[in-house]
């Protein structure tokens, strides 16, 4: 039951962020659209390059997609409502995004295209600059929440969000999700306008669909962890537990759009170096931080 | 406890047969990769055998491990792409020893070892982790310790080899590409 209903208001998040986005875009306000191109997409031919590594080609999106849903099934929509309470739930969900850079890796290596291949290679230096940035700022949470339980660390935040117990924490965290999810303006494997695409260039047809829907579908599961670490999960006045996650989730999905449409691409080599040389430091500040106060503040 | 061992070999034949790809194949992504599935059904072995941390550790660690190891994989290989048709092994016959008398000491041990008794309940898994965290913060903890700064240290030097020593010549070089 939890299963159906969760895997339902993701299809319905992503189905809204799509609308969202077109919106942002074109400044039309249309319902229909995303689902109308998403079903031209299955009626166009779905073209297969030359001597492609075909294993590679044909599982990348499949693989991305089954990644951004696994990560989802450890994040809780209300108390009860989730499809794995694990035990290592915020180790999971890293261990799962984790395989984003080989659903990366394979669809740039597969097709056999140039373009492609660039493409992803260079999501694997973006991995080695944003990764720490996603894995410290989660340590300081469940340190906050003594335990790695999604369910747990919502209920840590019961009274005080940890945005505004660890800011800093938020601030690296949103960063990095939008590093992870490949949105601009670190949308360096896909690069529109100077990678032709990238990893997307040779996708075509059903593939390229199912390639688009994983993307929307990691960004919504990567919004969904914000809200859940940063932003109180379901935790909100008045309206069910549940109208609150779905709520904040797509607010942060929608921040993360809107800050892409006004940031200019970052180089792969700047986006590196700010990572380490001020990003890792700041991260393990936040740790330190958290760790005085949950020594000190009773 | 059936669906338990079923699922424990079923997994561990995957990491078999995934170990026999990354031999097959002459492509080194395909290679790497097989490895990384090999050991995320190495992960899985650990699942079903109800050690949740390890298992998902494992499963975590080696997405990223093994997908660093293929780009160096594709510098350094002459034939990356394993279409040149070039034979990139060697010593066959010695490995091929090698490898039956390790598999053979292997499972030798295997059954001839006292294993102990069988745990007849696992403790829930956060118990594990705390226990893991535990043990890892005590008696471990200088084998830990030892490991992460040989490790830091073999990172330090590596990165301060690759740094190109500054002559005039290839700091002209720098100059023309920036």
């Amino acid at each position: 039951m939890n299963l159906a209903v969760v895997l339902v208001a993701l299809l319905g998040s992503v189905w809204l962020l799509a609308v969202i986005e077109g919106w942002t875009t074109t400044g039309r306000l249309r319902l229909t659209a995303t689902l109308l191109s998403g079903l031209a997409y299955l009626g166009r031919e779905s073209i297969v390059p030359r001597t492609p590594d075909r294993i590679f080609f044909e599982t990348a999106p499949v693989l991305l997609l089954i990644v951004a849903v696994l990560g989802a099934a450890v994040l809780p929509l209300a108390p009860t409502l989730v499809i794995a309470d694990l035990a290592t739930g915020a180790l999971f969900i890293n261990a799962a995004l984790a395989y984003v850079l080989v659903a990366l890796i394979m669809a740039g290596w597969g097709p056999n295209g140039a373009y492609a291949m660039i493409g992803g290679w260079r999501f694997l230096g973006q991995l080695i600059a944003y990764a720490m940035l996603i894995v410290m700022p989660i340590t300081a949470v469940a340190m906050r929440a003594e335990s790695l339980v999604t369910t747990v660390i919502v209920v840590s935040q019961d009274g005080l969000w940890n945005i505004v117990y660890q800011p800093l924490g938020f601030v690296l965290f949103f960063i990095a999700a939008m590093a992870l999810a490949f949105r601009a303006p670190f949308d360096l494997p896909t690069a529109p306008g100077e990678l032709g695409g990238g990893v997307d260039a040779e996708y075509t047809g059903v593939r390229l669909a199912v390639l688009r829907l994983a993307r929307l579908t990691l960004v919504i599961t990567l919004a969904s962890a914000t809200t859940v670490f940063y932003l109180g999960g379901w935790h909100g006045p008045l309206l069910p537990p549940w109208a609150w996650s779905l709520i904040k989730t797509l607010a942060v999905a929608v921040s993360m759009l809107l800050a892409g449409r006004y940031l200019p691409r970052i180089r792969e080599a700047d986006l590196m170096r700010w990572c380490w040389i001020l990003g890792i430091p700041l991260a393990l500040l936040n740790i330190i931080v958290v760790g005085l106060l949950v020594l000190v503040v009773p | 406890m059936y669906a338990q061992a079923f699922f424990v070999a079923v997994f561990g034949l995957a990491a078999i047969g995934f170990g026999v790809v990354v031999f097959r194949t002459s492509s080194m992504v395909r290679s790497a990769l097989a490895l990384l599935f090999s050991q995320t059904a190495v992960g899985c072995m650990f699942l079903a055998m109800q050690t949740e941390f390890l298992g998902v550790l494992q499963i975590m660690m080696m997405a990223t491990e093994m997908s660093i190891m293929a780009i160096f994989m594709v510098m350094f290989m002459m034939d990356p792409g394993g279409m040149g048709g070039m034979d990139m092994t060697h010593q066959k016959r010695f490995s091929i020893g090698a490898g039956v008398v390790a598999a053979g000491v292997a499972i030798v041990v295997a059954f001839w070892a006292d294993w102990g008794p069988v745990t007849a309940e696992a403790p829930d898994a956060a118990m594990q982790t705390r226990a893991l965290g535990m043990e890892l913060l005590g008696r471990s903890m200088l084998i830990f310790e030892t490991a992460g700064i040989t490790i830091l240290t073999a990172m330090i030097a590596a990165t301060a080899v690759a740094i190109p020593v500054q002559t005039t010549a290839n700091s002209a070089d720098k100059e023309d590409t920036e």
